[in-house]
Protein backbone atom coordinates (compact mmCIF):
# COMPACT_ATOMS: atom_id res chain seq x y z
CA UNK A 1 0.00 0.00 0.00
CA UNK A 2 1.77 3.46 -1.19
CA UNK A 3 1.97 5.64 1.78
CA UNK A 4 0.55 9.11 0.62
CA UNK A 5 1.10 10.56 4.14
CA UNK A 6 4.44 10.88 3.02
CA UNK A 7 5.66 14.75 2.39
CA UNK A 8 5.61 15.01 -1.12
CA UNK A 9 9.40 15.40 -2.75
CA UNK A 10 9.48 17.44 -5.62
CA UNK A 11 12.35 18.16 -8.00
CA UNK A 12 13.07 21.58 -5.82
CA UNK A 13 14.36 19.31 -3.02
CA UNK A 14 16.75 17.26 -5.09
CA UNK A 15 17.70 20.91 -6.24
CA UNK A 16 18.49 22.27 -3.19
CA UNK A 17 20.23 19.13 -2.35
CA UNK A 18 22.19 19.07 -5.58
CA UNK A 19 23.29 22.82 -4.73
CA UNK A 20 24.68 21.66 -1.27
CA UNK A 21 26.38 18.70 -1.77
CA UNK A 22 28.22 20.51 -5.26
CA UNK A 23 29.13 23.35 -2.93
CA UNK A 24 30.32 20.49 -0.20
CA UNK A 25 32.60 19.41 -3.09
CA UNK A 26 33.80 22.86 -4.42
CA UNK A 27 34.91 23.57 -1.15
CA UNK A 28 36.68 20.17 -1.00
CA UNK A 29 38.45 21.39 -4.21
CA UNK A 30 39.49 24.70 -2.43
CA UNK A 31 41.44 23.60 0.40
CA UNK A 32 42.77 20.74 -1.31
CA UNK A 33 44.69 23.30 -3.79
CA UNK A 34 45.20 25.87 -0.63
CA UNK A 35 47.06 23.01 0.88
CA UNK A 36 44.51 22.23 4.04
CA UNK A 37 43.15 19.32 3.05
CA UNK A 38 46.66 17.86 3.55
CA UNK A 39 46.96 16.81 6.80
CA UNK A 40 43.09 14.99 6.87
CA UNK A 41 43.96 13.47 3.16
CA UNK A 42 47.62 12.24 4.45
CA UNK A 43 45.82 10.17 7.74
CA UNK A 44 43.11 9.22 5.54
CA UNK A 45 45.82 7.88 2.87
CA UNK A 46 47.61 5.52 5.81
CA UNK A 47 44.38 4.50 6.77
CA UNK A 48 43.38 3.14 3.61
CA UNK A 49 46.89 2.02 1.62
CA UNK A 50 46.64 -1.32 3.97
CA UNK A 51 43.12 -2.29 2.55
CA UNK A 52 44.59 -0.68 -1.10
CA UNK A 53 47.59 -2.94 -0.75
CA UNK A 54 45.80 -6.12 -0.10
CA UNK A 55 43.05 -5.22 -2.91
CA UNK A 56 46.13 -4.94 -5.03
CA UNK A 57 47.82 -8.13 -3.65
CA UNK A 58 44.77 -10.04 -4.49
CA UNK A 59 44.12 -8.81 -7.68
CA UNK A 60 47.71 -9.51 -8.82
CA UNK A 61 47.38 -12.98 -7.34
CA UNK A 62 44.01 -13.67 -9.05
CA UNK A 63 45.66 -12.12 -12.54
CA UNK A 64 48.43 -14.53 -11.99
CA UNK A 65 46.57 -17.47 -11.58
CA UNK A 66 44.35 -16.67 -15.12
CA UNK A 67 47.37 -15.98 -16.85
CA UNK A 68 48.18 -19.55 -15.45
CA UNK A 69 45.51 -20.79 -16.74
CA UNK A 70 45.51 -19.74 -19.67
CA UNK A 71 49.06 -20.81 -20.30
CA UNK A 72 48.01 -24.38 -19.68
CA UNK A 73 46.48 -24.13 -23.10
CA UNK A 74 49.43 -23.80 -25.39
CA UNK A 75 52.00 -25.66 -22.68
CA UNK A 76 53.06 -28.09 -25.38
CA UNK A 77 54.03 -25.81 -27.35
CA UNK A 78 55.76 -23.66 -24.83
CA UNK A 79 57.52 -26.67 -23.75
CA UNK A 80 59.06 -27.07 -27.78
CA UNK A 81 59.87 -23.45 -27.51
CA UNK A 82 61.69 -23.80 -24.58
CA UNK A 83 63.31 -26.75 -25.55
CA UNK A 84 64.48 -25.01 -28.60
CA UNK A 85 65.62 -21.79 -26.20
CA UNK A 86 67.43 -24.18 -23.69
CA UNK A 87 69.35 -25.79 -26.29
CA UNK A 88 70.57 -22.06 -27.17
CA UNK A 89 70.81 -20.72 -23.83
CA UNK A 90 73.49 -23.35 -23.22
CA UNK A 91 75.93 -22.42 -25.39
CA UNK A 92 75.18 -18.85 -24.04
CA UNK A 93 75.99 -19.98 -20.81
CA UNK A 94 79.44 -21.15 -21.32
CA UNK A 95 80.20 -17.75 -23.34
CA UNK A 96 78.77 -16.15 -20.14
CA UNK A 97 80.75 -17.86 -17.77
CA UNK A 98 83.91 -16.70 -19.35
CA UNK A 99 82.52 -13.45 -19.17
CA UNK A 100 81.55 -13.77 -15.16
CA UNK A 101 85.21 -15.15 -14.43
CA UNK A 102 86.71 -12.07 -16.25
CA UNK A 103 83.80 -9.60 -14.43
CA UNK A 104 85.18 -11.43 -11.08
CA UNK A 105 88.86 -10.53 -11.99
CA UNK A 106 87.82 -6.71 -12.81
CA UNK A 107 85.99 -6.52 -9.75
CA UNK A 108 88.46 -7.93 -7.11
CA UNK A 109 90.76 -4.84 -9.27
CA UNK A 110 88.85 -2.58 -8.50
CA UNK A 111 87.90 -3.14 -5.17
CA UNK A 112 85.92 0.24 -4.46
CA UNK A 113 84.41 -0.64 -0.89
CA UNK A 114 88.04 -0.78 0.62
CA UNK A 115 90.48 0.64 -0.73
CA UNK A 116 88.59 3.89 -1.80
CA UNK A 117 86.31 4.88 0.71
CA UNK A 118 85.55 8.03 -0.48
CA UNK A 119 83.76 6.31 -3.29
CA UNK A 120 80.95 4.95 -1.79
CA UNK A 121 78.44 3.28 -3.71
CA UNK A 122 75.07 3.22 -2.85
CA UNK A 123 71.72 1.37 -3.86
CA UNK A 124 70.43 3.91 -6.34
CA UNK A 125 67.17 2.50 -6.11
CA UNK A 126 63.83 1.18 -3.93
CA UNK A 127 61.08 -1.25 -5.20
CA UNK A 128 58.01 -0.24 -4.71
CA UNK A 129 54.70 -1.92 -5.16
CA UNK A 130 51.77 -0.26 -7.04
CA UNK A 131 48.78 -0.32 -4.76
CA UNK A 132 46.64 2.16 -6.36
CA UNK A 133 46.07 3.71 -10.38
CA UNK A 134 44.32 6.67 -10.83
CA UNK A 135 40.90 5.27 -11.39
CA UNK A 136 39.12 7.29 -14.65
CA UNK A 137 40.35 7.29 -17.54
CA UNK A 138 41.82 10.67 -17.76
CA UNK A 139 44.73 11.15 -15.46
CA UNK A 140 47.12 8.60 -15.20
CA UNK A 141 48.57 8.45 -11.39
CA UNK A 142 49.52 5.61 -9.50
CA UNK A 143 49.82 5.24 -5.90
CA UNK A 144 53.10 4.16 -4.47
CA UNK A 145 53.44 1.83 -0.97
CA UNK A 146 56.53 4.02 -0.11
CA UNK A 147 56.80 7.11 1.47
CA UNK A 148 58.76 9.62 3.09
CA UNK A 149 59.62 7.46 5.77
CA UNK A 150 61.43 5.36 3.02
CA UNK A 151 63.98 8.48 1.74
CA UNK A 152 61.20 8.74 -1.22
CA UNK A 153 60.81 12.96 -2.28
CA UNK A 154 58.49 15.08 -4.56
CA UNK A 155 60.48 14.56 -7.98
CA UNK A 156 62.17 12.04 -8.02
CA UNK A 157 61.97 9.40 -10.97
CA UNK A 158 60.58 6.22 -11.14
CA UNK A 159 61.58 4.02 -13.72
CA UNK A 160 60.79 -0.28 -14.13
CA UNK A 161 63.09 -2.59 -15.91
CA UNK A 162 61.99 -1.53 -19.23
CA UNK A 163 62.10 2.12 -18.89
CA UNK A 164 60.50 5.46 -17.67
CA UNK A 165 57.54 5.40 -15.59
CA UNK A 166 56.96 9.09 -14.30
CA UNK A 167 58.14 11.19 -11.47
CA UNK A 168 56.73 11.29 -7.31
CA UNK A 169 54.20 14.47 -7.35
CA UNK A 170 53.49 13.91 -3.78
CA UNK A 171 54.52 12.08 -1.28
CA UNK A 172 52.75 10.89 2.53
CA UNK A 173 55.02 9.08 5.38
CA UNK A 174 53.85 6.00 3.76
CA UNK A 175 52.69 6.36 0.52
CA UNK A 176 53.41 8.18 -2.70
CA UNK A 177 51.73 9.30 -5.81
CA UNK A 178 53.44 9.05 -8.90
CA UNK A 179 52.72 11.00 -12.44
CA UNK A 180 53.08 8.97 -15.23
CA UNK A 181 54.44 9.64 -18.23
CA UNK A 182 51.46 9.30 -20.03
CA UNK A 183 49.51 11.47 -18.39
CA UNK A 184 48.56 14.80 -20.17
CA UNK A 185 50.74 17.10 -17.77
CA UNK A 186 53.55 15.03 -18.30
CA UNK A 187 56.60 16.86 -20.04
CA UNK A 188 59.82 14.87 -20.26
CA UNK A 189 63.01 16.20 -22.48
CA UNK A 190 64.21 13.14 -24.97
CA UNK A 191 66.40 12.27 -27.56
CA UNK A 192 65.92 9.66 -30.23
CA UNK A 193 68.46 7.06 -30.06
CA UNK A 194 70.02 7.00 -33.67
CA UNK A 195 69.17 10.17 -34.76
CA UNK A 196 70.00 12.19 -32.22
CA UNK A 197 67.50 14.67 -32.43
CA UNK A 198 65.89 16.08 -28.95
CA UNK A 199 62.13 16.85 -28.47
CA UNK A 200 59.83 16.36 -25.88
CA UNK A 201 57.79 13.30 -25.01
CA UNK A 202 54.10 14.56 -23.62
CA UNK A 203 51.30 12.27 -22.87
CA UNK A 204 48.11 11.86 -24.87
CA UNK A 205 44.78 11.19 -23.45
CA UNK A 206 44.49 7.94 -23.63
CA UNK A 207 47.40 6.43 -22.48
CA UNK A 208 49.94 7.05 -25.41
CA UNK A 209 53.13 9.37 -26.08
CA UNK A 210 53.77 11.70 -28.08
CA UNK A 211 57.20 13.49 -29.12
CA UNK A 212 56.61 16.75 -29.83
CA UNK A 213 58.78 20.17 -30.72
CA UNK A 214 60.68 18.21 -33.62
CA UNK A 215 62.15 20.30 -35.40
CA UNK A 216 61.22 20.63 -39.48
CA UNK A 217 64.19 18.91 -41.47
CA UNK A 218 65.64 16.40 -39.99
CA UNK A 219 65.34 13.09 -40.76
CA UNK A 220 64.37 10.60 -38.01
CA UNK A 221 62.54 6.58 -38.80
CA UNK A 222 59.93 4.79 -37.64
CA UNK A 223 61.57 1.70 -34.90
CA UNK A 224 63.73 4.43 -33.06
CA UNK A 225 64.49 4.41 -29.63
CA UNK A 226 63.57 7.44 -27.40
CA UNK A 227 65.58 7.79 -24.43
CA UNK A 228 65.42 10.25 -21.79
CA UNK A 229 68.12 13.85 -23.07
CA UNK A 230 68.86 14.92 -19.83
CA UNK A 231 67.67 18.10 -20.25
CA UNK A 232 65.82 20.27 -17.72
CA UNK A 233 67.35 17.94 -15.10
CA UNK A 234 64.12 16.72 -14.18
CA UNK A 235 65.18 12.77 -14.75
CA UNK A 236 68.42 11.31 -15.28
CA UNK A 237 69.95 10.67 -19.01
CA UNK A 238 69.49 7.33 -20.77
CA UNK A 239 66.21 6.05 -19.79
CA UNK A 240 64.33 4.65 -22.27
CA UNK A 241 61.00 5.70 -22.51
CA UNK A 242 59.26 4.11 -25.89
CA UNK A 243 59.69 3.47 -29.91
CA UNK A 244 58.51 5.84 -32.30
CA UNK A 245 56.02 3.97 -34.71
CA UNK A 246 54.07 6.67 -36.46
CA UNK A 247 55.78 10.37 -37.51
CA UNK A 248 53.34 13.44 -38.51
CA UNK A 249 54.82 15.48 -40.74
CA UNK A 250 53.19 18.74 -42.15
CA UNK A 251 54.56 21.16 -43.54
CA UNK A 252 52.22 23.82 -42.76
CA UNK A 253 53.16 22.50 -38.43
CA UNK A 254 56.10 24.33 -37.11
CA UNK A 255 57.46 20.92 -35.52
CA UNK A 256 57.21 17.57 -36.55
CA UNK A 257 55.63 15.18 -34.38
CA UNK A 258 55.99 11.30 -33.55
CA UNK A 259 53.80 8.90 -31.89
CA UNK A 260 55.74 6.61 -29.21
CA UNK A 261 55.07 3.63 -27.94
CA UNK A 262 56.02 3.33 -24.38
CA UNK A 263 58.61 0.41 -23.65
CA UNK A 264 56.71 0.36 -20.07
CA UNK A 265 53.58 -1.58 -20.00
CA UNK A 266 51.46 0.76 -18.39
CA UNK A 267 48.31 -1.58 -17.99
CA UNK A 268 49.94 -4.45 -15.88
CA UNK A 269 52.66 -2.01 -13.61
CA UNK A 270 52.97 -4.17 -9.76
CA UNK A 271 56.65 -3.10 -9.05
CA UNK A 272 58.51 0.09 -9.57
CA UNK A 273 61.81 1.34 -8.71
CA UNK A 274 62.08 4.93 -6.81
CA UNK A 275 65.90 6.29 -8.04
CA UNK A 276 66.32 8.11 -4.74
CA UNK A 277 70.03 9.82 -5.34
CA UNK A 278 69.08 11.42 -8.13
CA UNK A 279 68.58 15.25 -6.90
CA UNK A 280 65.99 16.49 -9.75
CA UNK A 281 66.28 20.40 -10.77
CA UNK A 282 62.80 21.74 -9.92
CA UNK A 283 63.00 24.32 -13.35
CA UNK A 284 60.19 22.79 -15.37
CA UNK A 285 60.51 21.00 -18.77
CA UNK A 286 62.32 23.44 -21.31
CA UNK A 287 61.53 23.06 -24.65
CA UNK A 288 64.61 23.81 -26.64
CA UNK A 289 64.19 26.20 -29.61
CA UNK A 290 65.37 23.74 -32.90
CA UNK A 291 67.73 26.22 -34.04
CA UNK A 292 69.45 26.02 -30.65
CA UNK A 293 69.52 22.29 -30.34
CA UNK A 294 71.23 20.81 -33.95
CA UNK A 295 71.09 17.13 -33.93
CA UNK A 296 74.69 15.32 -33.38
CA UNK A 297 74.60 17.55 -29.95
CA UNK A 298 71.91 16.60 -27.70
CA UNK A 299 74.16 16.52 -23.97
CA UNK A 300 74.73 20.33 -24.94
CA UNK A 301 73.99 22.37 -21.97
CA UNK A 302 72.74 19.61 -20.35
CA UNK A 303 73.08 20.11 -16.28
CA UNK A 304 75.85 18.83 -14.61
CA UNK A 305 73.38 15.91 -12.42
CA UNK A 306 73.45 14.71 -15.75
CA UNK A 307 77.03 14.27 -16.72
CA UNK A 308 77.04 12.06 -13.42
CA UNK A 309 75.00 9.70 -14.99
CA UNK A 310 76.12 6.85 -17.94
CA UNK A 311 74.80 7.71 -21.21
CA UNK A 312 73.49 5.70 -23.64
CA UNK A 313 72.01 2.63 -21.44
CA UNK A 314 70.74 0.71 -24.98
CA UNK A 315 67.08 -1.26 -23.67
CA UNK A 316 69.00 -2.33 -20.60
CA UNK A 317 68.51 -1.13 -16.77
CA UNK A 318 69.44 2.56 -16.86
CA UNK A 319 72.38 3.62 -15.38
CA UNK A 320 71.42 5.72 -11.91
CA UNK A 321 74.16 4.69 -9.40
CA UNK A 322 75.36 7.75 -9.21
CA UNK A 323 78.25 9.41 -7.28
CA UNK A 324 76.96 12.29 -4.86
CA UNK A 325 79.01 14.75 -4.20
CA UNK A 326 81.42 14.47 -1.72
CA UNK A 327 79.34 15.26 1.71
CA UNK A 328 76.34 15.79 -0.14
CA UNK A 329 73.41 13.70 0.63
CA UNK A 330 71.37 12.32 -2.50
CA UNK A 331 68.14 13.16 -2.54
CA UNK A 332 65.52 11.46 0.06
CA UNK A 333 68.52 12.09 2.76
CA UNK A 334 69.44 8.87 3.82
CA UNK A 335 70.51 5.35 1.84
CA UNK A 336 68.01 3.66 -0.16
CA UNK A 337 65.90 1.22 1.99
CA UNK A 338 66.04 -2.36 0.18
CA UNK A 339 68.84 -1.16 -2.13
CA UNK A 340 72.18 -2.59 -2.50
CA UNK B 1 8.21 0.29 2.90
CA UNK B 2 10.97 -1.88 1.30
CA UNK B 3 13.80 -0.40 0.41
CA UNK B 4 15.65 -3.52 -0.08
CA UNK B 5 19.28 -4.31 0.93
CA UNK B 6 20.93 -2.37 -1.78
CA UNK B 7 20.04 0.57 -0.44
CA UNK B 8 21.44 -0.35 3.09
CA UNK B 9 24.51 -1.55 1.84
CA UNK B 10 25.38 1.14 -0.91
CA UNK B 11 27.67 3.37 0.73
CA UNK B 12 30.04 0.23 2.07
CA UNK B 13 29.34 -0.95 -1.61
CA UNK B 14 30.79 2.13 -2.93
CA UNK B 15 33.99 2.34 -0.71
CA UNK B 16 34.62 -1.68 -2.43
CA UNK B 17 33.66 -0.53 -5.88
CA UNK B 18 36.25 2.48 -6.03
CA UNK B 19 38.97 0.26 -3.85
CA UNK B 20 38.08 -2.32 -6.52
CA UNK B 21 38.64 0.42 -9.48
CA UNK B 22 41.75 1.81 -8.08
CA UNK B 23 43.27 -1.19 -7.53
CA UNK B 24 41.99 -4.00 -9.83
CA UNK B 25 40.16 -2.68 -12.96
CA UNK B 26 43.51 -1.23 -14.57
CA UNK B 27 44.49 -4.78 -15.23
CA UNK B 28 40.60 -4.72 -17.41
CA UNK B 29 41.74 -2.00 -19.71
CA UNK B 30 40.66 -2.41 -23.07
CA UNK B 31 42.69 0.35 -25.28
CA UNK B 32 43.96 2.20 -22.52
CA UNK B 33 40.10 2.54 -20.89
CA UNK B 34 38.28 1.20 -17.92
CA UNK B 35 34.78 0.95 -16.96
CA UNK B 36 33.53 3.19 -14.31
CA UNK B 37 32.36 1.18 -11.30
CA UNK B 38 31.52 3.55 -8.95
CA UNK B 39 29.20 5.61 -11.73
CA UNK B 40 27.12 2.43 -12.63
CA UNK B 41 26.79 1.46 -8.83
CA UNK B 42 25.43 5.52 -8.95
CA UNK B 43 23.18 5.14 -11.78
CA UNK B 44 21.76 1.70 -10.84
CA UNK B 45 20.90 3.93 -7.31
CA UNK B 46 18.96 6.76 -9.64
CA UNK B 47 17.54 4.04 -11.59
CA UNK B 48 15.79 1.75 -8.11
CA UNK B 49 15.62 4.77 -5.90
CA UNK B 50 15.56 8.02 -8.03
CA UNK B 51 18.15 10.73 -7.97
CA UNK B 52 17.35 12.20 -4.47
CA UNK B 53 19.08 9.82 -2.54
CA UNK B 54 21.92 8.54 -5.38
CA UNK B 55 23.04 12.43 -4.86
CA UNK B 56 24.20 11.70 -1.70
CA UNK B 57 25.79 8.32 -3.36
CA UNK B 58 27.24 10.27 -5.86
CA UNK B 59 29.00 12.65 -3.07
CA UNK B 60 30.45 9.87 -1.27
CA UNK B 61 31.55 7.30 -3.74
CA UNK B 62 33.33 10.53 -5.51
CA UNK B 63 35.13 11.12 -2.21
CA UNK B 64 35.79 7.35 -2.18
CA UNK B 65 37.08 7.63 -5.73
CA UNK B 66 39.09 10.26 -5.07
CA UNK B 67 40.64 9.07 -1.81
CA UNK B 68 41.82 6.11 -3.61
CA UNK B 69 42.97 7.12 -6.57
CA UNK B 70 44.67 10.73 -4.99
CA UNK B 71 42.91 12.35 -7.94
CA UNK B 72 41.70 16.13 -7.09
CA UNK B 73 39.65 15.69 -4.41
CA UNK B 74 35.89 16.44 -5.18
CA UNK B 75 36.18 16.63 -9.13
CA UNK B 76 34.28 13.31 -8.87
CA UNK B 77 31.65 13.93 -6.58
CA UNK B 78 31.19 16.46 -8.99
CA UNK B 79 30.91 14.63 -11.94
CA UNK B 80 28.97 11.65 -10.44
CA UNK B 81 26.26 14.49 -9.23
CA UNK B 82 25.93 16.13 -12.71
CA UNK B 83 25.61 12.28 -13.68
CA UNK B 84 22.66 11.64 -10.86
CA UNK B 85 21.02 14.79 -11.90
CA UNK B 86 20.92 14.44 -15.78
CA UNK B 87 19.89 11.06 -15.97
CA UNK B 88 17.40 11.23 -12.88
CA UNK B 89 14.74 13.65 -14.63
CA UNK B 90 13.48 11.18 -16.42
CA UNK B 91 12.97 8.49 -13.02
CA UNK B 92 9.17 8.70 -12.42
CA UNK B 93 8.45 8.76 -16.04
CA UNK B 94 10.25 5.71 -17.50
CA UNK B 95 9.78 2.36 -16.31
CA UNK B 96 13.39 0.76 -15.62
CA UNK B 97 12.16 -2.20 -16.33
CA UNK B 98 12.56 -1.46 -20.35
CA UNK B 99 15.52 -2.62 -21.71
CA UNK B 100 16.10 0.90 -23.64
CA UNK B 101 16.51 2.75 -19.99
CA UNK B 102 18.75 1.31 -18.19
CA UNK B 103 20.90 1.58 -21.43
CA UNK B 104 19.89 5.08 -21.89
CA UNK B 105 20.97 5.78 -18.35
CA UNK B 106 24.53 4.67 -18.69
CA UNK B 107 24.76 6.32 -22.44
CA UNK B 108 23.58 9.92 -20.87
CA UNK B 109 25.17 9.54 -17.34
CA UNK B 110 28.54 8.47 -19.05
CA UNK B 111 28.61 11.15 -21.38
CA UNK B 112 27.47 13.39 -18.16
CA UNK B 113 30.16 12.20 -15.96
CA UNK B 114 33.01 12.25 -18.44
CA UNK B 115 32.33 15.39 -19.85
CA UNK B 116 31.77 17.25 -16.57
CA UNK B 117 34.94 15.77 -15.40
CA UNK B 118 36.96 17.02 -18.24
CA UNK B 119 35.27 20.42 -17.89
CA UNK B 120 35.94 20.90 -13.98
CA UNK B 121 39.63 19.67 -15.10
CA UNK B 122 40.02 22.27 -17.81
CA UNK B 123 38.17 24.85 -15.46
CA UNK B 124 41.00 24.18 -12.83
CA UNK B 125 43.84 24.63 -15.67
CA UNK B 126 42.58 27.93 -16.66
CA UNK B 127 42.18 29.32 -13.13
CA UNK B 128 45.51 27.85 -12.15
CA UNK B 129 47.35 29.70 -15.20
CA UNK B 130 45.12 32.97 -14.70
CA UNK B 131 45.93 32.91 -10.69
CA UNK B 132 49.19 31.47 -11.12
CA UNK B 133 48.18 28.67 -8.80
CA UNK B 134 50.70 25.60 -8.29
CA UNK B 135 48.72 22.85 -9.98
CA UNK B 136 49.69 20.52 -12.96
CA UNK B 137 48.25 21.83 -15.97
CA UNK B 138 46.78 18.75 -17.95
CA UNK B 139 46.40 20.14 -21.16
CA UNK B 140 43.30 18.76 -21.92
CA UNK B 141 41.68 18.92 -25.58
CA UNK B 142 38.22 18.54 -24.90
CA UNK B 143 37.18 17.02 -28.66
CA UNK B 144 40.32 14.55 -29.10
CA UNK B 145 39.58 13.25 -25.52
CA UNK B 146 35.78 12.80 -26.08
CA UNK B 147 36.83 11.02 -29.10
CA UNK B 148 39.79 8.40 -28.01
CA UNK B 149 38.79 8.34 -23.94
CA UNK B 150 35.23 9.43 -23.58
CA UNK B 151 33.43 7.23 -26.14
CA UNK B 152 35.22 4.03 -25.76
CA UNK B 153 34.27 4.79 -21.82
CA UNK B 154 30.74 5.38 -22.33
CA UNK B 155 30.91 2.18 -24.46
CA UNK B 156 32.40 0.16 -22.17
CA UNK B 157 29.90 1.41 -19.15
CA UNK B 158 27.03 0.43 -21.53
CA UNK B 159 28.41 -2.83 -22.23
CA UNK B 160 28.54 -3.50 -18.18
CA UNK B 161 25.33 -2.08 -17.97
CA UNK B 162 23.62 -4.69 -20.25
CA UNK B 163 25.11 -7.42 -18.26
CA UNK B 164 23.79 -5.79 -14.85
CA UNK B 165 20.11 -5.30 -16.73
CA UNK B 166 19.07 -9.22 -15.69
CA UNK B 167 20.18 -8.80 -11.69
CA UNK B 168 18.87 -5.01 -11.72
CA UNK B 169 15.38 -6.04 -13.03
CA UNK B 170 15.40 -8.54 -9.97
CA UNK B 171 15.25 -5.94 -7.46
CA UNK B 172 11.58 -4.86 -6.35
CA UNK B 173 10.63 -1.72 -7.17
CA UNK B 174 11.19 0.95 -4.33
CA UNK B 175 8.03 1.84 -2.61
CA UNK B 176 9.63 4.77 -1.15
CA UNK B 177 10.11 6.41 -4.66
CA UNK B 178 6.73 5.22 -5.97
CA UNK B 179 5.19 7.50 -3.11
CA UNK B 180 6.91 10.74 -3.72
CA UNK B 181 5.69 12.49 -6.61
CA UNK B 182 1.91 11.36 -5.62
Amino acid sequence: MRNTERRPRTLGDVGIRLLILSLAALLLMALQLTGRLKPIQSAITQLTSPAQTSASGVAENVSQTFSFLAELRTLRQRAAELEQINANLLVENFRLREVERENQQLREMLNFAETRPGLELRGAQIVARVIGQESNNFLDYIMLDLGTRHGVAVGMPVITPQGLVGRVSEVTNTTSKVLLITDPSSAVNAILQSSRINGVVRGDPGGGLVMDYIPQGVLFSVGEIVLTSGLGGNFPKGIPIGQVVDIKQRDIDVFQRAIVQPTVDFSSLELVMVVTNFNPLEIGPELQPPAETPAGSPAEGAPPVDQTAPSGTEGGAPGVIVQPPPGEEPAGGKPAAGGQ
Amino acid sequence: MDRGLLYYVMIPLLALAALFQSAVLPRLEVRGVKPDLVLLLVLIGVLIYGPRISLLWAFVGGLFLDIFSGGPMGVSSLALMAAVAVTGVGHHTLSRYHLLVPIGVAIVGSIAYGATYLGVLMVLDRLAAILDWNLAQHDIQFWPTVEVVLAPAVLYNTILMIFAIPLLNRVPENQEAVTTFQ
